[in-house]
């Protein structure tokens, strides 16, 4: 007979206990996403005095400041601006910045496209439940067509956006999707971003149960998930499995990854052949 | 009652013409194993010998590893595609659960069993979410079923098609065994697998066809020598004994509902507070699941893995 003991990840250890229990409503999905950030961060023996959190306004924005560790908590929008100050004053750090939908898309949809395009090695987790839940939920650039919301009370009729394709688009290094309800997949792709040398973009389909959830019946946390899962193709089979018969479902997992040149590294290049010209 | 005697005159007419009952030979076993190819072998061996014959088949469904199986029936006339229960007259089993599965389908008075003791677990019908359950992998032995079979050989087809250097000619080593029980001549059947297998592969499925006939006609399963020790499936692997303890921060919880309905047990309930509660821990299997599902952090699951054999778990 043999003893062992398994998994030393004890999320106590990457939190600030003492504001627990945080303030999100039950069941809110963000709460899963933050488990899978630490969990990331545990297996990749990240050190807690090396990691800068940033994190804009929104009740994504919020999760940030659980987090035991250097933490931004920034104006609405602007957490990847930032990030962005804050990597090349102190690129030792591994910044990583915290956002929603709105945050991310709508009032900082710009900066968004700016640090895909220039590919500074920092991680951007966007968790997507298609509504501004802080403000009591209005609509957002990713709300589904016919849904309600406090702004568009006859239902919504703006197609949104497909964040990982404008991402992929505008040059991020590396994107990627997951829902809540994978929770050890979600850990893996945020690993995958953290680790990536270049931007990296990931997609968390979160879900506002409290108030996006009740306005548009989608039940409770439990049956949001799991529609949720049936709306997306699993990275785990390859994106492949039901292709035929759900065309439109969104695949999961890593969806783009590209070598370019990574910003501070290609900055400091730049500035070594300046230097030298001048000498 | 002019309607019932009609009948019954063409029942008999039938049964004045009736044709001598085909042969069933019901050919089994997992995906990627051969079944399909034996069986091929065996049609077309029956065709050459001017017999008429019917085979049908069913390969595992979209999974890999999922059941095979080959009804071939031979004969001067055959009607039906498929064998009736009871009345295969062989059963040849290239996997042994699938050998079991189909036992029913053997003749109980006079049909031959035949099987590679090869034991494929299926990755996802045997599991057991049981805490600490082994795999729910048959456990009967060789002797077992011959309380039940006329004739029953269990052999390690794989180990000695590894031995000649090809463990995918098992099939080939049990279609040796397969043609003693049929009436075809040696050459015949030598002369169809030439014809089936890669030219490449020829010379070892060549082997591999007398090797197995001459372990059925060297009576070494009879003697019980090496192969049919093997041939008992080996029991009592190490399995996973488990100890969990769910640790409940009830200060956190929301009572958001999240595990509840997640878990797969069905083992936590909202106590009259709205908040989590272990109902039932007997059940817990520590899959974590609702650890790592609450929103809020207020489960977490302690495992603790002791190994210990089938036999202490019982
Ligand atoms: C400059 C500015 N404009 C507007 C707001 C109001 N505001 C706070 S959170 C929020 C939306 C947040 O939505 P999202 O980023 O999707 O986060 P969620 O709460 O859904 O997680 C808005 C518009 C603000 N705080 N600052
Ligand atoms: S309002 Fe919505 S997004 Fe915000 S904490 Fe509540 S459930 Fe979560
Ligand atoms: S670990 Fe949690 S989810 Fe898994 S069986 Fe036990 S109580 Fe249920
Ligand atoms: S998932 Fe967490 S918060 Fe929700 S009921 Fe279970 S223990 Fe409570
Ligand atoms: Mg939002």
């Amino acid at each position: 007979m043999t003893e062992t003991s398994m998994h030393a990840f004890e999320i106590r250890d990457y939190l600030r206990k003492e504001l627990m229990p945080h303030f999100m409503c039950p069941g809110c999905g963000h709460g899963i996403a933050l488990r899978a950030l630490l969990w990331a961060l545990y297996e990749l023996d990240i050190d807690k005095n090396n990691l800068a959190i940033v994190s804009g306004i929104g009740c994504s924005g919020r999760v940030g400041a659980y987090i035991d560790a250097n933490t931004m908590h920034v104006n609405h929008g602007r957490p990847l601006a930032y990030a962005t100050g804050l990597k090349l004053a102190r690129p030792d750090l591994e910044v990583i910045v915290i956002t929603g939908d709105g945050d991310c898309l709508a009032i900082g949809g710009n900066h968004l496209i700016h640090a895909c395009r220039r590919n500074l090695n920092l991680t951007c987790i966007m968790l997507n439940n298609e509504i501004y839940g802080m403000t009591g939920g209005q609509v957002s650039p990713t709300t589904t067509v016919d849904r309600f919301t406090t702004t568009t009370p006859f239902g919504n009729h703006e197609p949104g956006f497909d964040s990982c394709k404008l991402a992929a688009a505008a040059g991020a290094g590396l994107v990627g999707r997951e829902i809540t309800l994978q929770v050890p997949a979600l850990k893996n792709l945020i690993k995958e971003g953290i680790t990536h040398p270049g931007f990296a973009f990931l997609e968390v389909i979160s879900d506002c149960t409290e108030i996006y959830g009740r306005k548009n019946e989608l039940g409770e946390s439990p049956e949001m998930m799991l529609s949720q899962k049936a709306s997306t193709r699993s990275d785990v089979y390859g994106n492949s499995v039901d292709q035929p018969f759900r065309p439109n479902a969104f695949e999961t997992g890593v969806l783009t990854r590209n070598d370019r040149p990574e910003y501070a590294d290609a900055y400091k290049q730049h500035m070594g052949r300046i230097m030298a010209a001048s000498n | 009652m002019s309607t019932s005697t009609s009948a019954a005159v063409k029942r008999e007419a039938r049964l004045d013409t009736a044709v001598a009952e085909p042969t069933n030979v019901l050919i089994v076993g997992v995906g990627g194993q051969g079944v399909i190819t034996v069986s091929k072998i065996l049609a077309q061996l029956c065709l050459q010998n001017k017999l008429k014959v019917k085979q049908s088949e069913i390969h595992g469904m979209a999974k890999r590893g999922g059941a095979v199986f080959s009804h071939v029936r031979f004969g001067s006339e055959v009607y039906s595609p498929t064998i009736p229960l009871g009345q295969a007259d062989i059963l040849l089993a290239l996997e042994w659960a699938e050998g079991l599965r189909w036992l029913s389908y053997l003749n109980p008075d006079s049909g031959t069993f035949i099987s590679d003791t090869q034991m494929i677990i299926p990755p996802f019908s045997c599991r057991d979410r049981e805490r600490g359950a082994t795999s729910n992998y048959v456990h009967r032995t060789l002797d077992q079923v011959k309380q039940h079979v006329p004739n029953a050989f269990a052999v390690d087809a794989t180990g000695m098609a590894t031995e000649l250097g090809n463990p995918r000619t098992a099939n080939t080593v049990l279609l040796g065994m397969l043609s003693t029980a049929l009436d075809f001549t040696v050459e015949d059947w030598q002369a169809i697998i030439a014809q089936s297998v890669p030219p490449k592969t020829l010379q070892v499925n060549q082997k591999a066809f007398v090797l197995g006939r001459e372990w059925i006609q060297s009576d070494k399963h009879i003697a019980a020598r090496e192969h049919v020790e093997e041939a008992t499936p080996p029991a009592a692997p190490m399995v996973d004994n488990v100890v969990v303890d769910l640790e409940i921060t009830e200060a956190w919880c929301k009572g958001c509902d999240i595990c509840v309905k997640m878990c797969p047990e069905r083992c936590l309930v909202l106590n009259s507070n709205e908040i989590v509660e272990l109902t039932d821990p007997d059940a817990c299997t520590g899959c974590r699941l609702c650890e790592w599902l609450c929103p809020d952090f207020a489960i977490a699951v302690h495992v603790q893995k002791i190994e210990t054999t089938v036999a202490e778990h019982r």
